[in-house]
């Protein structure tokens, strides 16, 4: 039995625990009082010289998702050896056996997180991209074209029914207080009707070298519909896929640009369509309803990665999500016809194939969602 | 705490063990916290690695009811607290009719007990004991973000209220496991009452026991190699990795059809028991069966 910073008595131990959640906040969990105050409970009821219950114990109350258990783990480890160091209290062999199982923990959510390496077909460009070149202030507001856009995307009809006077079914509930007065004789009826529900956004963008032309209009679309779509999930690929949810919520576009820059250091590249859309069928899509998403592409379709593999991601995406919506901004101009290798690949699996390269298209775009 | 029904972490692994359900010491620590402290189980994991038992073992461990509340889009008050007999409460209504002072009552009387129909959540909370049930309520993540706020006042004080009537508060609160398969991410309020756990697929030393208590009279060379393989087929990026639950149907197709011997052909014959997607199924075809049956594919 070990006893990691002599936890026994009662009172280093409240301070430890009280110490560690202090840790755990700063490395981003959302550490509540109250999560303290259960945490503390649970202590009373396990044996706390039990390194292994003490640590459960812990973390069944202050973790609540995988990747937060993955973090508890890591400053447990951090907090309690140095603790243990001070005092020599524990040998090397339990923190190797302990390294091993983080470095499994690691590997599974490395290989989440990042395209597998044989999949970036042409080296990444590596450089730093200034982007506030690419974003055109001058160019006409888009805000209200998107707000409608985002409109048309996200919304659905919901399962769940919310009465009113009109609808399409009668709330019996509702009908039956509201006639007490009449002496229960149903004079009028409440109905109900369905809700409407949000649907969730997930774009995905390609930032490759040939799509350079169409940076500025990419850009305030991504930003565009991220703020008005606050649940939707934007990724950027090129060789590699980065997700940029987080930069773009930022409130200004300077800030977004700047760290979007800083993030992605594949813009510009070569492009990989396929482990993109597969990162997506793996990851993103999986981590929401997906029946429950609208998933935009937004690519000219120029790929140097396997031709197979755009396929069969498109024929397992198609299969996930309800709507597949690919825009082209090559496909404007009236003489286009689908060359590229990419595009052709992905066509028999798109449920809406749009034009798009500025605002004036955009709108033509909105107003044939409108019409589907 | 009127009742503590594990005195200790080993009191609940031979319960479990009773059941053949192998339950390593997080999942046995937090079985035993929860009744403790009287806290909800949040399970997470991927389908098929066994979260869903443990809320049937418990019930049979603690010889109680399972209610159970299956989570799908849409489901509402209605469907998971409670509803009133509109029909019976209608008809009562005409029959009133008939007599003038029972009219006077109407009110009080229409919205009664009688009228009340029990949907899991509150027959949970409703149950007379003597013991406590378990309340099991399965993909939680299926069901809409709204149905969470429902729950939040089930799970932290064990009472719903009726408005029509008052308040149930729970004589016998309920062990309460929810299950996710992570499809969303939940509420953090709904999160914060619960204890977590991640369920992972089994270690192989797990797995193989798994299958030794669930499929009876199982070669035990047979035992090893169902294990191997599916060790090997985990480490394939399949879009639906096989869980515990494949394994056991794969071990019992393999008993039944007379196998003895696994086999690169008998694999891909039966690869539909284990693998769920027809591009999984191909997928298997184009690797080397062989590296998977020892364990060890290597990736294309």
């Amino acid at each position: 039995m070990s006893d990691p910073a002599g936890l026994a008595s009662g009172e280093a131990l409240r301070e430890h625990t009280l110490r560690f959640c202090q840790v755990l906040r700063e490395d981003g969990l959302p550490v509540t009082p109250a999560r303290v105050i259960d945490a503390l409970h649970a202590l009373q009821h396990i044996d706390p010289t039990e390194e292994a219950d003490f640590r459960l114990a812990l973390r069944l109350n202050l973790a609540s998702s995988r990747e937060q258990e993955v973090l508890f783990e890591q400053a447990f480890e951090r907090y309690f050896r140095q603790q243990a160091d001070t005092r020599q209290l524990r040998s090397g062999i339990r923190g190797e056996t302990m390294r091993g199982q983080l470095g499994h923990h690691y590997k599974t959510l490395d290989q989440q997180v990042e395209a597998p390496p044989e999949a970036w077909g042409v080296a990444e460009s590596g450089h730093h991209v200034d982007l506030s070149s690419r974003w055109d202030p001058d160019a006409p507001p888009l805000a209200q074209i998107i707000r409608e856009l985002a409109k048309r995307l996200a919304t659905r009809p919901s399962r769940r029914f919310q009465s009113g006077r009109q609808g399409e079914r009668i709330d019996l509930r509702r009908s039956v207080r509201r006639n007490a007065r009449h002496g229960f004789d149903l004079l009028d009826l409440s109905r109900a009707k369905r809700k409407q529900r949000r649907t969730r956004l997930v774009m995905l963008c390609d930032v490759s070298g040939s799509m350079d032309a169409f940076n500025p209009f990419l850009l305030q679309l991504m930003f565009g519909l991220q703020q008005a779509l606050k649940s939707s999930r934007t990724l950027v690929f090129s060789t590699a896929t980065t997700e940029i949810t987080a930069a773009l919520r930022r409130r200004t576009v300077n800030d977004t640009l700047r760290e979007v820059a800083e993030t992605v250091r594949h813009w510009s590249g070569g492009t990989d369509i396929g482990a993109a859309i597969g990162r997506l069928n793996r990851g993103v899509i999986r981590e929401g309803a997906a029946s429950a998403t609208v998933a935009i592409i937004i690519s000219d379709g120029y790929d140097n990665g396997v031709l197979d593999r755009i396929a069969s991601e498109m024929q397992a995406l198609q299969r996930q999500v309800s709507k597949v919506v690919w825009i082209n901004p090559m496909y404007g101009a009236s003489t286009f016809k689908v060359r590229a290798a990419g595009m052709k690949a992905a066509l028999p699996y798109i449920d809406h194939f749009l034009p798009a390269f500025d605002a004036r298209s955009l709108r033509v775009l909105v107003r044939e969602l409108a019409l589907i | 705490m009127s009742d503590r029904p594990f005195s200790s972490l080993e009191r609940v692994q031979t319960l479990f063990a009773n059941d053949h359900y192998i339950a390593d010491r997080a999942l046995a620590l937090t079985v035993k916290l929860a009744a403790d402290l009287q806290k909800p189980i949040l399970l997470e994991g991927e389908a098929g690695v066994g979260k869903t038992e443990v809320a049937k073992v418990l019930a049979r461990a603690l010889d109680t009811p399972l209610i159970r509340l299956q989570c799908y889009e849409g489901l509402d008050a209605s469907t998971a607290l409670y509803e009133w007999n509109y029909a019976r409460q209608i008809l009562h209504i005409r029959m009133a009719e008939q007599d003038v002072t029972a009219r006077a009552a109407l009110e009080s009387t229409i919205f009664d007990d009688r009228f009340l129909l029990n949907r899991p959540l509150l027959a949970a909370i409703r149950h007379p004991g003597p013991r406590p049930a378990v309340l099991l309520i399965d993909e939680v993540d299926r069901a809409d973000e709204e149905f969470e706020a429902f729950l939040l006042e089930v799970l932290s004080d064990y009472q719903i209220t009726v408005p029509e009537i008052g308040t149930f508060k729970a004589t016998h609160p309920p062990y309460v496991v929810l299950t996710s398969n992570r499809t969303r991410e939940l509420n953090d309020a709904l999160k914060r009452r619960c204890l977590y756990l991640w369920v992972d697929y089994p270690t192989p030393e797990k797995e193989r026991e798994i299958i030794r208590q669930r499929v009876p009279g199982i070669d035990a060379a047979l035992a090893d190699a169902v294990t191997l393989t599916m060790q090997g087929l985990r480490a394939v990026d399949f879009y639906k990795r096989p869980g515990i639950a494949e394994a056991l149907d794969w071990s019992r197709a393999l008993q039944g059809l007379g196998v003895l011997e696994l086999s690169a052909d008998v694999l891909q014959e039966t690869a539909g028991v284990v693998l769920k997607y027809r591009e999984d199924v191909e997928r298997l075809r184009a690797l080397d069966a062989n590296a998977i049956l020892n364990g060890k594919p290597g990736q294309p």
